[in-house]
């Protein structure tokens, strides 16, 4: 269950330039110092997703989609408002983020299923699952940066998705490998689908969103512009992007042909 | 309990589940974290950790050769006392620089990761400490353990060590929050650190007997919270009197009041972290 109510996030902007002890007395000291800025990444977000329902979040670039994941695995707080998720959050990591390449295999699953949220002794016991399902298990001694980024990749998926969590946070890229483990990926997530597991996911791919989520949030500007079924949010949000493209071409010719 | 309070966090807006300072999974991201710094250091090697004792040895051996004539008479004009006593100095001092220096980057070489997953911050910089501590317990203690029992006979001594290396890991765990809290809103932490460090290493008598510095600045070097520490592990390990009780109090309270100190900094500075790593 996760019950975003009245979210709003403000985070610093990142071209300050007084990261240092050093600049910023000199700042001080030249009266050019001056109140971090602050910018709203998401406004106002009233979002409630119940316990097992599959929710895709959809929006041009920069629109909060990936911050509201951030928010609900607990990275960021909010500014104001309430955040209040119930169950165990599992990120599903870009590929390999969290690996040490120097480290064994076997030391790898440990840190990443611990960086995760899983407990040491669930690890332990799930070792040898998560490697014969990423099929690595001749390499357990073998430092991760002796593998193919392919094979990183499946232990990366292996791990993620075997924490047995109640909320699954995805940040696109669903399949990974080659042909034949990308056809395992891709049943494990399905299984994941079907179980009572709630599912949220970032993603450009509408057609995906269509045809397996069963709710859509339309983000644009840190602010929720729509929530619905993915059949109607799809298809108002690609009207929108398609006349908005229009308008901007007729702007370009409009300027193009001076009166 | 719970409800009540969950409602007052709810009126600071604040997230529910980011709030317990010991967090229940802390533990665990210490102890990986620890093994990956540990196993990356030494590579699974014994050898790794022997090297790493014999480094202040050949320091201890550099300092006698050319302050041993000046300082032996010191110590009953014995160069090896001197030695000796130089080599617990950089061993101490030595583990607090390396440790607190290494966790003012700590936080910020794993922003990427804390931009990812929900890990407990204090876990970085509490690693960092253990694995220097764990390096420090492994190379260097048997050896002064052995020049102890060799030096005075006496196991109580080796039992009361445990008091200024105690004082020693608080020091250090509280000082390294500190520095990698530090580190997140100043870039220039480390090199800032540096000189800092410099200050705490010429006013701890490491390679100079304390008995040097003159009367009126030798009541401020009380307030270095490694004087104490290095006195009574040198007294312990070297002489056959025990240091006085109040240089053990001394020790453990600097050591508990950094600590206290920097758990508090800390705290109080985690919630902007993420706006800066």
């Amino acid at each position: 269950m996760i019950s975003l109510r009245g979210v709003n996030l403000d985070r610093r902007t990142r071209e300050e330039f007084d990261d240092d002890v050093k600049s910023r007395v000199i700042a001080l000291l030249t009266g050019r110092a001056r109140k971090a800025r602050r910018k709203t990444v998401l406004a106002d977000v009233d979002l409630e997703i119940a316990a097992g329902e599959k929710v895709a979040l959809i929006g041009p670039n920069g629109a909060g989609k990936s911050t509201i994941l951030k928010v609900i695995c607990g990275v960021l707080t909010p500014t104001s408002g309430v955040a209040e998720v119930r169950g165990r959050v599992a990120p599903l990591l870009e590929l390999g983020a969290g690996f040490n390449p120097e480290l064994s295999v076997v030391d790898n699953v440990a840190l990443y299923g611990v960086l995760l949220g899983l407990d040491r002794r669930t690890i332990d016991a799930r070792l040898d699952a998560i490697l014969q399902f990423a099929e690595l298990e001749e390499y357990r001694q073998y430092p991760v940066r002796a593998l193919s980024s392919g094979m990183a990749a499946r232990l990366g998926f292996a791990i993620a998705t075997d924490a047995d969590a109640d909320i699954l946070l995805v940040d696109e890229a669903l399949s990974v490998g080659d042909e034949s483990f990308r056809a395992k990926s891709r049943r494990r997530i399905d299984a994941l689908w079907h179980a009572h597991r709630t599912v949220v996911i970032v993603s450009h791919d509408l057609a995906l969103v269509r045809s397996m989520c069963e709710k859509v949030v339309w983000m644009d500007r840190g602010r929720i512009v729509a929530v619905g079924r993915p059949g109607e949010i799809v298809d108002r949000y690609v009207r929108a992007v398609d006349e908005a493209a229009v308008n901007a071409l007729l702007r370009a010719v409009d300027i193009q042909q001076p009166r | 309990m719970q409800a009540r309070r969950g409602a007052r966090r709810e009126r600071r807006g604040v997230v529910a589940r980011r709030a317990p300072f010991f967090d229940e999974r802390l533990r665990d991201v210490v102890g990986v974290l620890f093994a990956q710094n540990v196993k990356i250091r030494y590579r699974g090697s014994v050898l790794g950790i022997v090297w790493s004792a014999l480094s202040p040895l050949g320091m201890a051996a550099v300092y006698t050769a050319i302050f041993g004539p000046t300082f032996a008479r010191y110590y009953g004009g014995s160069h090896v006392l001197y030695g000796a006593a130089v080599y617990i100095g950089l061993v101490l001092i030595g583990f607090f620089i390396a440790a607190t220096s290494e966790c003012s980057t700590v936080l910020v070489q794993n922003g990427g990761l804390l931009n990812k997953v929900r890990i407990p911050f204090e876990a970085f910089p509490l690693a960092t400490v253990s694995a220097h501590a764990f390096q420090l317990l492994a190379g260097s203690v048997p050896l002064l353990l052995v020049l102890s029992l060799v030096m005075n006979r006496d196991p109580l001594h080796v039992l009361l060590l445990t008091v200024p290396f105690a004082a020693l890991i608080m020091l250090a765990a509280g000082m390294g929050l500190i520095t990698s809290a530090a580190g997140v809103f100043f870039r220039d932490t480390p090199h800032l650190y540096e000189l800092a460090t410099f200050l705490l290493w010429v006013t701890t008598p490491v390679f100079y007997p304390a008995a040097i510095v003159p009367a009126r600045l030798a009541h401020f070097l009380v307030i270095n919270p490694l004087y104490a520490i290095v006195q009574t592990s040198r007294d312990l390990v070297l002489t056959a009197n025990l240091p006085p009780w109040w240089m053990f109090g001394l020790a453990l309270a600097e050591g508990a009041l950094v600590l206290a100190l920097g758990a508090a900094l800390f705290r109080s500075m985690r919630a902007r972290f993420m706006d800066h790593v």
